[in-house]
């Protein structure tokens, strides 16, 4: 019985290169996700360095906006309002790990934490609880940029297995 | 850094946990620190109505001379940083510092400005506007509080008196206290707050290191010792004492390796079979 060489299609060849060129995008596509969580906490330290000195650098509210914005929260209930946001950030981070959801990478957790920097402001108690915000926003930004870091990580390297093993099995066919 | 497994499941976890901590600590010192000036005010308005009621017959009768002891013997109280009462052009008329007496106060001054910020000053506020904290001229944090003598029937109807019954302000009571105490107390409360969550971040953050240790990567660990044996001496052996998800694991590679042995046996079984016995050497 004579053994006959296996005869590849040459159709196939293109549609090697067009999926190797998608594991390419999808492998860059989640190494920019994984650094987009890298600029939100860049913004948020941006942030906190301008409040650290009372947004010194803006201009004061002038009465008529102040009035127009109305009486500030209480302090007591900004500082509320920052541990219920920091406990159920940390505890839906944690839950996204343990589920391996995929994680979160927009610019909402910079947003609110400024939006925190600013009604301590208004309510003129910034300086009693900049660190409060600061450890806060750190451990809930920390902890969900380490996991997109992983879970991009993680899928960079699935994809780059993926890719290798097209390779070889492209070298086997030449 | 965060290659191995104990890294990648213990640094996060404390990262985060210890951030949230110190966040709360310094919000719970936050709460504290307010709720004990808020009770120093209180104390600090207590003791200024306590004054003003007790230099009232010395003012009805417009006795100078007991008003001004009065005022005297409060000033020379060891926490009492100044205590002096001005008419109501600001004329400073009574104080235990006799260079104060005769002088005129500054209506721009802290303390001054929540009743004279506007064209008309206000006729009354609540406890917690009247009082200012500032650093005095010796380098003393001081809490004060102003307290207005209200023009009354008694004080027009008096014969002794001139007053107006239209005037609605006699005068103004103004004492500072010094805050020295409230500090070292916030200064106990700070270090005990910092020793207690160091405490328990310890606490926390080492017996969750150590049970995930013992009861996840240790055993890991061993398996991965187990399996890597390059010689596959060991893979007969029983595996070390190890109980559930990870003695599974164990006994299966176990039984897997002994089905390869076993397929190998017999593959080399076959291949002698194979092999006709004169060809052999």
């Amino acid at each position: 019985m004579s053994q006959v060489e296996p005869q590849f299609d040459v159709q196939q060849l293109p549609g090697r290169e067009v999926l190797r060129q998608k594991i390419e995008a999808r492998i860059r596509h989640l190494e920019r996700a994984s650094g987009n969580g890298l600029w939100s906490m860049v913004l948020f330290l941006l942030v906190s360095y301008f409040a650290f000195d009372g947004f010194a650098i803006l201009p004061d509210l002038s009465d008529d906006a102040r009035r127009m914005l109305g009486a500030p929260p209480p302090g007591e209930m900004i500082s509320l309002a920052l541990v219920v946001y920091a406990f159920s950030s940390i505890v839906r981070t944690l839950a996204r790990m343990s589920r391996n959801i995929k994680p979160y990478t927009g610019l909402m957790h910079a947003a609110f934490f400024t939006a925190f920097y600013t009604f301590y402001q208004l309510s003129g108690v910034l300086q009693d609880n900049f660190w409060a915000v600061f450890f806060a926003g750190i451990s809930v930004m920390g902890l969900d940029n380490y996991y997109l870091w992983s879970h991009s990580n993680e899928a960079v390297r699935k994809e780059r297995a993926l890719l290798e093993s097209m390779r070889r099995g492209g070298e086997n066919i030449q | 850094m965060l290659s191995s497994i104990n890294s990648r499941a213990i640094v996060p976890v404390a990262c985060a946990v210890t951030g949230f901590v110190i966040a709360c600590c310094v919000l719970l010192y936050t709460f504290v620190k307010d709720d004990l000036i808020k009770g120093e005010i209180q104390h600090a308005a207590d003791l200024s109505d306590t004054i003003i009621k007790s230099t009232r017959y010395a003012m009805l009768h417009d006795d100078r001379e007991s008003l001004s002891n009065i005022i005297n013997s409060i000033g020379e109280q060891n926490l009492v940083e100044h205590v002096r009462i001005f008419n109501k052009k600001g004329l400073i008329m009574f104080s235990p510092d006799s260079q104060e007496v005769s002088q005129f106060i500054d209506k721009s001054a802290a303390g001054c400005t929540e009743c004279h910020a506007g064209p008309e000053p206000k006729r009354s506020l609540g406890t917690m506007a009247k009082a200012r904290q500032f650093t005095n001229n010796a380098g003393s944090d001081v809490l004060a509080i102003t307290a207005p003598f209200y023009n009354e029937p008694e004080c027009f109807n008096a014969a002794c008196h001139f007053h107006d019954p239209e005037q609605s302000l006699l005068g103004t009571l103004d004492i500072g206290v010094s805050q020295d105490p409230l500090k070292r107390t916030l200064g106990q409360i700070q270090n005990r707050m910092i020793m207690f969550s160091a405490m328990v971040l310890v606490l926390t953050v080492g017996a969750v290191c150590s049970l995930l240790y013992r009861q996840v990567f240790l055993p890991i660990k061993q398996l991965a010792d187990f399996t890597e044996d390059s010689s596959g001496d060991t893979l007969s052996d029983e595996f070390p004492e190890v109980s559930g998800e990870v003695a599974r694991l164990a006994n299966a590679f176990q039984k897997m390796t002994r089905r390869v042995r076993e397929l190998e046996g017999q593959l080399q079984k076959k291949e002698r079979e194979a092999i006709p016995p004169d060809s052999l050497p």
